[in-house]
């Protein structure tokens, strides 16, 4: 579970790295601020799960 | 405390059971809200959902900080009666209850639509007693076995919940690798900008994606050292929840569809452009936005297509589902605070479940499943409803009482944030919502919360924008509220208890009694030595 659970938040992280470095040649505006913020929260969310995987983890040991 | 014990929830709920409790209910809003909200804000979907969620993101916070803090299950309701006092409490719980019953006949409306993809016979523009038929047996069957007493385990929600965070990740990635184009995002976003009064319209539907955060509170009542564990699982809730909503408008709009999508006249059209009215089976496709956009994701939509209807229909439901539970439970909370007759604290005799709680809030959902559907199912209904209600019925109908429910209680759930910073600020806070400032109120040190302002004044647009542009939403919604008014007055004069003002409680004895039964020790000792300290305090400063 915990693997499927870190693959999980591993591809949410990299999905926010993707659309973050599409959006970024078109600069900051408008049209883009919707997309900027999803990128980054895409990432915040992927390190957060990572981040509670890994306190689990630390917990078991 | 009685002499007798009352029964008592068991804490069972583990961390991924309370993600999965609150993410079944709010995870399956974006299924209803995307196409509805494409559909009035254009090119400015995502800006919509970016402004709804924002103030989502305070609403959760505040949720977690007051879930965290009074882990009882009448969440919102209980929040604003501890916060504002017995008339605003019962003013937020009614709001909630008109929520959770438009949440029943929503949901089990849009399951239906879900699983029209798969079975055309479902359709609700070309067989719309087929599709009302399926919903009202759907909302029966529902009431049935809450009345029984059967609920999905908490691990069938895990596993549903699992996969479809899974199903969504899935085809977030695929379609932002695949199908993605920035430039056709930003094209369609500066021509296809709506109206203001559509862009209003929009955001206000938007706040029904990030719905249902009573779970919170009432996962909090289920959950072994709940401020523990709340926090950490509903900011994971909170950030998925935002995530999924702005991914998906950000999809929609800049999506290059696996297979062309043409109109009548043969032209090509973007994928955002078959949901408006104007589209051919536009309502119908504003049912299930999140299967058609699955399906137009290259490579893995050809599985998705097939899957994601089900798993839709599943978890709308399920959510469904926690309409007919949640009101039930709202209306038995409210009725043990003397909000609501005690007849809605009864429980039926074998099953041991409040069964007229249930049955009531279930029949308010078949009549407002009724008014949804009649001009559906008899065209004589059109020109009453074209003539007294601007022609808005169906999911229209059903979405607008749930943003003015939703907006209502929310706003009064910031206000209630604030008040108990102020008026309470010596129970523990395990979890605090950043930016506060500190101060001195009533001769204590309190942090008055800045985000409880930024929210309150978001919500409160949102609110305003729901009466400016929902034609049914601002006729109905403040009806039911004016209703449950007169019932509030007539049944406190009555009882012969103080119609404006609140019953005398003791929060303090409360507040232990809530710190103990959650397993919280460590913070009821904290909350106590606080109580002793400001005791001590006081009466220093009154000695002469």
């Amino acid at each position: 579970m915990i693997v499927y659970r870190a693959l999980l938040a591993t591809a949410t992280a990299a999905c926010g790295i993707v659309i973050l470095a599409r959006m970024a040649p078109y600069g900051l505006r408008l049209e883009t601020l919707p997309g900027l913020v999803l990128g980054g929260a895409m990432i915040g969310l992927g390190v957060h799960r990572l981040r509670l995987i890994a306190r689990l983890r630390g917990n078991a040991r | 405390m009685g002499s007798s014990p009352k029964p008592e929830l068991r804490r069972s709920v583990t961390p991924w059971g309370s993600f999965s409790w609150g993410y079944s209910d709010v995870g399956a809003d974006i299924f209803v809200g995307l196409g509805l909200v494409l559909a009035a804000a254009a090119g400015a979907s995502n800006v919509a959902f970016l402004f709804a969620g924002i103030v989502y993101v305070s609403i959760g916070l505040a949720y977690t900080e007051l879930a965290a803090t009074y882990p009882v299950a009448g969440g919102g309701q209980y929040f604003v009666l501890r916060g504002l006092g017995d008339v605003f409490g019962f003013i937020a719980g009614w709001a909630v209850l008109l929520d959770f019953t438009i949440d029943i006949t929503l949901f089990a409306w849009t399951a239906i639509d879900y699983a029209s993809q798969l079975l055309p016979i479902l359709v609700g523009s070309n067989h719309p007693w087929a599709h009302f038929i399926m919903t009202l047996l759907c909302i029966v069957g529902l009431c049935g076995l809450n009345v029984l007493g059967v609920r999905e385990s908490t691990a069938f929600q895990g596993f549903v919940s699992a996969m479809d965070v899974a199903s969504e990740t899935l085809i977030l990635c695929f379609g932002f690798l695949f199908a993605f184009r920035p430039d056709l995002l930003i094209h369609t976003m500066r021509f296809d900008w709506p109206t203001p009064a559509n862009l209003m319209l929009g955001t206000s539907l938007a706040i029904i994606s990030f719905v249902g955060l009573e779970s919170i509170s009432q996962a909090a009542q289920e959950t072994q050292r709940p401020a523990s564990i709340i926090p950490r699982t509903s900011i994971g809730l909170i950030l998925t929840i935002l995530v999924y909503a702005l991914a998906y408008s950000n999809l929609a709009l800049g999506l290059v569809p696996w297979h062309p999508i043409v109109d009548v006249h043969g032209h090509p059209v973007q994928f955002w452009q078959i949901f408006p009215n104007s589209y051919p089976g536009g309502a119908d496709n504003q049912g299930k936005a999140v299967a058609l956009l699955a399906a137009q994701v290259p490579y893995y939509g050809a599985l998705a297509a097939f899957y994601v209807p089900v798993l839709g229909a599943v978890l709308l439901l399920i959510s469904s589902n926690s309409g007919v539970f949640g009101s039930s439970r709202i209306a038995y909370a409210m009725s043990s605070t003397n909000l609501l007759p005690s007849i809605f604290q009864r429980v039926h005799a074998r099953y041991r479940t409040p069964v007229i709680s249930i049955v009531a809030f279930c029949g308010v959902a078949v009549l407002e499943l009724l008014f949804a559907a009649m001009p559906s199912l008899d065209p004589h209904f059109v020109g009453i409803y074209d003539r007294f209600f601007h022609g808005e019925s169906g999911l229209d109908f059903l979405a607008d009482l749930y943003a003015f429910g939703a907006a209502t209680s929310y706003s009064f759930v910031f206000l209630a944030l604030i008040a108990l910073r102020l008026c309470d600020p010596l129970s523990p806070r395990k979890f605090k919502i950043p930016l506060n400032i500190p101060m001195t109120f009533r001769g204590e040190r309190v942090e008055f919360p800045v985000v409880g302002i930024i929210g309150f004044l978001g919500i409160f647009s949102i609110l305003m924008f729901t009466l400016q542009t929902h034609p049914l939403g601002r006729i109905f919604g403040p009806s039911w509220l004016l209703l449950g008014i007169v019932l509030y007055f007539s049944y406190r004069k009555r009882k012969g208890l103080p119609i404006l003002h609140s019953q005398k409680r003791d929060w303090r004895k409360a507040q232990v009694e809530i710190l103990r039964s959650a397993g919280e020790l460590e913070l009821m000792d904290e909350y106590l030595a606080n109580l002793k300290a400001s005791d001590e305090r006081r009466a220093k400063a009154q000695t002469p």
